[in-house]
């Protein structure tokens, strides 16, 4: 509440008495026998400084890794699951000299995708076929030339249609 | 007239926060190289015990084939792939669960992959575990 200045000196408090704030710092920065203690910042920023300078220095912005699991190559080991009579062979060749030059296939149901995706769509239209599910093992042959990076997209995609048998077969 | 170093030490202190999440420490076996980047990629991140990482680099930058490629395992210096089929068969003496991972660049040739696998195989190793990128979602 507002009291007028001569009102407010009815109630002195000398520096240092208690419940002033010179006794209040007093008492923070006094130790037992009186030494002045203070608390340093400068070795704390020092710190995140050198941490601060670590991490900009080591710091790289990556895509994180992850791990696509798989069966190897028929011929190269013993396959971990007996195909049956018709799985879905997807094969990928390469038609040019070029990065981009390869066709996908699909054998035996005449479907020739245009890319990953549409071979993501095809396969789930297989599976909806009588005698094909999700178990139906995926095949897929690939010719020695294409880039790994499309043997990958393919799996990818087989991967994407719920495939949950996925072997390589050699060309 | 002193500076006021305040809002300094609060950016310094916020940037350090930052860096601190962000970072992710790489493995020493992840020698650098283009992997694989399927769209909407199923890759996941999983922690295999008993692993030994293949690398399959191409030797050059440059896109145009026939590309050299280097076969190495982990960060080691790389080798003829009947050296690193030795070192597997010891592996898989010392540890009869090893798993295998094979890191491929993604320009290389399908038969350069073929050959570890075939390699891999050979070992009566069932499971080809391959690396991509995952996706943006699964980061």
């Amino acid at each position: 509440m507002w009291k007028p200045p001569g009102e407010r000196q009815d109630t002195p408090r000398r520096r240092g008495e208690p419940g002033t704030r010179a006794a209040s710092s007093r008492r923070r920065r006094a130790g037992p026998r009186g030494t002045q203690i203070a608390v340093s910042f400068a070795p704390m920023i020092d710190m995140t400084f050198l941490l601060l300078i670590f991490f900009l220095v080591t710091t790289t912005f990556e895509r994180a890794e992850g791990i696509l699991a798989s069966q190897f190559p028929r011929d190269a080991g013993a396959p971990a699951v007996a195909l049956p009579l018709s799985p879905i062979v997807v094969r990928l060749r390469q038609n040019g000299p070029e990065h981009g030059d390869f066709d996908i296939a699909v054998d035996h149901f005449g479907n020739t995708p245009r890319d990953f995706a549409e071979l993501t769509d095809v396969i789930h239209r297989i599976h909806d076929e009588p005698g094909f599910d999700r178990e139906t093992p995926v095949v897929i042959v690939t010719d020695d030339e294409v880039r790994w990076d499309h043997v990958v997209a393919c799996w990818n995609a087989a991967l994407r249609a719920d495939c949950a048998r996925i072997a390589f077969a050699e060309p | 007239m002193g500076a006021n170093l305040t809002p300094t030490i609060d950016v310094i202190f916020t940037l350090t926060i930052f860096f601190m999440l962000v970072t992710r420490f790489n493995s020493a076996e992840q020698v650098p190289m283009e992997l694989p980047k399927p769209d909407d990629s199923r890759a996941r991140v999983v922690s295999l015990p008993q692993r030994v990482v293949i690398n399959c680099r191409a030797e050059s930058a440059v896109d145009a084939a026939p590309t050299p490629v280097l076969y190495s395992i982990g960060p080691n210096r790389p080798e003829p792939l009947a050296v690193i089929s030795d070192r597997l068969a010891a592996l898989k003496q010392q540890a009869p669960g090893l798993k295998v991972v094979v890191r491929a660049d993604r320009r290389i040739h399908y038969r350069h992959v073929r050959a570890v696998m075939r390699v891999i195989a050979g070992h009566n190793i069932e499971m080809l575990n391959v690396v991509a990128h995952v996706s943006e979602e699964e980061e």
